[in-house]
C-alpha cells in the first residue's frame, strides 16, 4: 500500500516510489529452471524531497543497493511505480520507460559506486572517463569538452594536469573523486551514492564526505545515500530510511530516527553501533540469529523471529509502513505503544 | 626521565607497565619489504609492551604497519619481507601456576622452525579480517579446527572432534554438530567469523591477534562478535591485540591503545587518555576526522591533510610533520622525536612534549 503523501507539496519532491519490487529468479539445473525468487526489493514506498539527503541503511543483503539501482533503472523493476520530477519534462514515470525515454531523463540521475577500484575502467584516462557521459549525451565536444573536464576536475578537488593519467596512478580517495566527477559531469539532480566512502580509509572518508556536502550545496543536488555505517549516515543525512529484507521498516528525519526510533529493528541497530567513547560502554541489545533470507522470508513481520517485543500477531500479519507521527513512518504493529531506546540511553 | 640522550632512552621510557605484567615486549623492530621498485620500510623501529590479560588496540590509517607488526611478532612475514632488526620477547607463563616459565626472544627463532611452530597456534594465534579468504575452502570447519588441536595437543580424532564441537558451542555457533561437517562457503559471514575465532581459540592461546575481525561484518553481527570476544577474554584471561581503524570498536573493547603512523608507535596510552586527553597531533586529528554517532551535532568533519606517504619514500624529521598543523619548522622537519613518557601509562613521540630525539633511527 503506497504511503499517503497528499499533504506534501508535489513541487518540493524529486522522487516518489510506490510499492517498488525487484525479484531475482533462482535458477537451478541444466535448463536453468526458475525454482524460486529472491525478493531483494519487495514493496518499497518512499519519497525524496528536492535538495535533501535521504540515507538508506540496513544490513548486507537487505536490498538497499538493489533498491538504489532499480530507482534509476540500472535494473528493471519487477513491479511498482517510480516517479521522477525531471527538471525539463516534469513528472515522468520511469518504471516502463523505453531506451529512448530513459536517455532523456538519465542525465538527471547518476550514481557514485562503492569501490573506486573496480568502477573505473583501467584502460581509460581520467579525461576519457569524465568525458564519456558528455560525449554519449552529445553535450560537449572539442575545446568545450576540454574545458568542461577541467572544470569538473577542479570541482572535485583534483588538479587538471592529471587528466591524462590512468586510474591506477591515483589513491582510493582520488579515484573516488574521479567517480564523483564522472557522475556530476551531466549536472544531475538526483545522485545515488552507493556506499561511496566505505572502501576508504578513515581520514580520506572525511575528505570525501566534506566534498559531497560542498557539492550538494553548490550544485543543488539531491542524494540517496546508501550505506551501512550508521555514524556516516547520521552525519550526512537529513532523513533516514531503514531497510530490512527488501522492505522499509522505518523512515524519519535523522534526529528523530536516531534518538526516538519507533521500530524495534532500528532500536537494535542503534544499540549495536560501537560508540567512539570509552566512558559509554553500554551493552548492546542482543539481536539473536541472522538476517532472514529474502528467498524464504518468515511469515508476518519479517523481523519477528529476532524481535524481543514480538507477539502472536507479528508472525501472522505483515505490518504496513504507516505515518505514526508527522513524517515519521514505521512498519510495526506496536509502533505507537513501544518505548524504544535511541542511539543514546 | 624524558631528557636522556643515550641509546637507553627508548628502553627506559617506552614501558608504561610494571615488568611483571608484561607478556610481550617489542624493541626497535624493523621490518622491510625488498621489492623490485625499492625497499618498503613497513616498520621503522616499533617499541611497545603488551600487558598480560588486557586488550590492546592498535590503530592508524592503512599502511601504518598495524598488520605487519602482528605478522612480524608471529614470524609470519614472508618474502620479500624480512625482519631486519629488533627484538620481540615473549614471556611464557605457566597457566595453572601463573608463574613465568620462559622468556623467549622470537626474533632468534627460525620462522618455520619447531619452536616457533609450537608457539603459533598454541600460545599465539590470529583472527583475520576476511574469514572467507583465511579459511581453507576445501576442508570442513571441523577438519580445520581439529588440525590445530591434534597438532598441539596429544589427542586422537574422536576427542579432537569433541573438542571442536565444544569450542564452536562456546563461541555461540548454532548447531555446532552440523557445522563441523560444513564447508566455509556454506556459512554466513558472521558464522564464518565465529568459526575463525574457534580456530584461533582452539588451543586457548595466551595472546590473540585480532586483525580487523569485524570490519567485514554488519553492525548487529559485529556487536555479537565483540560481545563474544569480551566474554572469552574475561573467561580465559587472554591478551588480545586488537587491530582496527574503527575508533568506535576501540572505545568499546580496549584497555589500552597504541597509535601507529608510518611504521612507528606515535602514542600509547590508556583508552580513556587516548579519547579524552590525546597528546600526539596525529591521534587528535584522527579522532576529529570521524563522524561521532550520537553526538547530536552536524559539524563539519576535519580531515587530516594529505595522505599517508608511501613507505618507499624517506621523510626527514618526524614522519607526520608534512601533515601536522602544529609543525615547528627547524625542529620537526629535522629531527625524529623519541618516545617519551607524559604521565602515568602514557607515552608519546612528539617534540611538543619533549626534546628527546630518537637515537636508534632507521638508516
Amino acid at each position: 500500500m503506497p504511503i499517503d503523501i497528499s499533504h506534501l507539496n508535489k513541487d518540493d519532491l524529486l522522487l516518489e516510489v510506490n510499492d517498488l519490487k525487484k525479484h531475482f529468479p533462482i535458477r537451478r539445473g541444466t535448463i536453468r529452471r526458475s525454482t524460486g525468487l529472491v525478493k531483494a526489493v519487495d514493496g518499497v514506498n518512499l519519497f525524496v524531497k528536492k535538495g535533501e539527503t535521504l540515507g538508506l541503511v540496513g544490513e548486507s543483503g537487505c536490498g538497499k543497493t538493489t533498491a538504489g539501482r532499480t530507482i534509476i533503472r540500472l535494473l528493471n523493476p519487477t513491479g511498482g511505480e517510480i516517479r521522477f520530477n525531471d527538471p525539463k519534462l516534469g513528472w515522468v514515470n520511469l518504471e516502463n520507460l523505453d531506451r529512448k525515454g530513459l536517455s532523456a531523463v538519465r542525465p538527471h540521475m547518476q550514481i557514485i559506486f562503492q569501490d573506486p577500484f573496480s568502477s573505473l575502467d583501467p584502460r581509460m584516462t581520467v579525461e576519457r572517463i569524465i568525458a564519456e557521459p558528455l560525449v554519449i549525451n552529445n553535450i560537449a565536444r572539442g575545446a568545450e569538452l576540454h574545458d568542461r573536464i577541467t572544470e569538473m576536475m577542479r570541482t572535485v578537488g583534483m588538479r587538471p594536469e592529471f587528466r591524462s593519467r590512468y586510474p591506477h596512478a591515483f589513491s582510493g580517495g582520488q579515484r573516488q573523486r574521479i567517480g564523483i566527477a564522472r557522475a556530476l559531469a551531466l549536472n544531475p539532480k538526483l545522485v545515488i551514492c552507493d556506499e561511496p566512502v566505505s572502501a576508504l580509509d578513515v581520514s580520506i572518508q572525511a575528505q570525501v564526505l566534506n566534498l559531497l556536502e560542498d557539492l550538494q550545496r553548490d550544485l543543488d543536488l539531491t542524494y540517496i545515500f546508501v550505506a551501512h555505517d550508521l555514524s556516516v549516515v547520521e552525519h550526512i543525512s537529513d532523513r533516514v530510511a531503514v531497510m530490512y529484507v527488501g522492505r522499509l521498516v522505518e523512515v524519519a528525519d535523522t534526529e528523530t530516527l536516531y534518538y526516538h526510533p519507533k521500530h524495534p529493528y532500528t532500536e537494535a541497530l542503534m544499540a549495536a553501533v560501537p560508540k567512539p567513547d570509552p566512558r559509554r560502554r553500554d551493552r548492546p541489545i542482543k539481536l539473536p540469529g541472522e538476517v532472514a533470507s529474502p528467498a524464504n522470508p518468515p511469515s508476518g513481520c519479517y523481523f519477528h523471529p529476532r524481535c524481543r517485543y514480538a507477539k502472536d500477531i507479528c508472525s501472522k500479519e505483515t505490518p504496513e509502513l504507516l505515518e505514526v507521527e508527522p513524517l515519521h513512518y514505521s512498519a510495526c504493529h506496536f509502533s505507537t505503544e513501544l518505548k524504544l531506546r535511541g542511539v543514546i540511553g | 626521565m624524558t631528557n636522556q640522550t643515550s641509546g637507553s632512552l627508548v628502553e627506559s621510557t617506552v614501558s608504561i607497565f610494571p615488568d611483571e605484567d608484561i607478556i610481550l615486549k617489542v624493541r626497535d623492530l624493523h621490518t622491510y619489504f625488498f621489492t623490485d621498485i625499492g625497499v618498503a620500510r613497513a616498520l621503522n623501529g616499533v617499541n611497545f609492551d603488551i600487558p598480560r590479560g588486557k586488550v590492546m588496540g592498535m590503530v592508524g590509517e592503512s599502511g601504518c604497519g598495524k598488520s605487519v607488526t602482528a605478522l612480524s611478532i608471529l614470524r609470519m612475514v614472508t618474502k620479500p619481507g624480512k625482519i631486519v632488526k629488533g627484538e620481540i620477547t615473549f614471556y611464557k607463563q605457566d597457566r595453572q601456576k601463573k608463574s613465568l616459565v620462559d622468556e623467549i626472544n622470537l626474533t632468534n627463532l627460525e620462522a618455520m622452525g619447531p619452536e616457533m611452530r609450537s608457539l603459533r597456534g598454541a600460545e599465539m594465534s590470529m583472527i583475520f579480517q576476511e574469514p572467507m579468504t583465511s579459511l581453507n575452502p576445501s576442508y570442513t570447519i571441523g577438519d580445520q579446527i581439529m588440525e590445530a588441536i591434534i597438532l598441539h595437543q596429544k589427542v586422537d580424532n574422536v576427542e579432537a572432534e569433541k573438542r571442536a564441537i565444544t569450542i564452536l558451542d562456546g563461541v555461540g555457533m548454532a548447531n555446532p554438530k552440523l557445522v563441523v561437517k560444513r564447508y566455509p562457503h556454506e556459512l554466513s559471514g558472521g558464522m564464518r567469523q565465529r568459526a575463525m575465532i574457534s580456530l584461533a581459540l582452539s588451543c586457548t592461546p595466551s595472546i590473540l591477534f585480532a586483525d580487523e575481525p569485524t570490519t567485514a561484518l554488519d553492525v548487529t553481527t559485529e556487536a555479537q562478535i565483540l560481545d563474544l570476544m569480551r566474554e572469552l577474554q574475561a573467561r580465559i584471561n587472554m591478551t588480545i591485540i586488537f587491530i582496527t581503524h574503527n575508533l568506535g570498536v576501540v572505545a568499546q573493547m580496549c584497555d589500552y591503545v597504541t597509535v601507529m603512523y608510518l611504521g612507528r608507535v606515535v602514542e600509547q596510552a590508556t583508552i580513556d587518555d587516548v579519547f579524552y586527553d590525546p597528546k600526539h597531533p596525529y591521534t587528535s586529528s584522527l579522532l576529529r576526522s570521524i563522524p561521532h554517532v550520537g553526538s547530536h551535532m552536524k559539524e563539519r568533519l576535519q580531515p587530516i591533510r594529505g595522505v599517508v606517504p608511501d613507505p618507499y619514500s624517506k621523510i626527514n624529521g618526524c614522519p607526520f610533520h608534512p601533515r601536522c598543523d602544529q609543525m615547528m619548522p627547524g625542529i620537526c622537519d629535522v629531527k625524529v622525536p623519541g618516545l617519551t613518557g607524559v604521565g602515568k601509562s602514557h607515552t608519546v613521540r612528539c617534540f611538543l612534549f619533549s626534546d628527546a630525539v630518537e637515537v636508534t633511527d632507521a638508516n
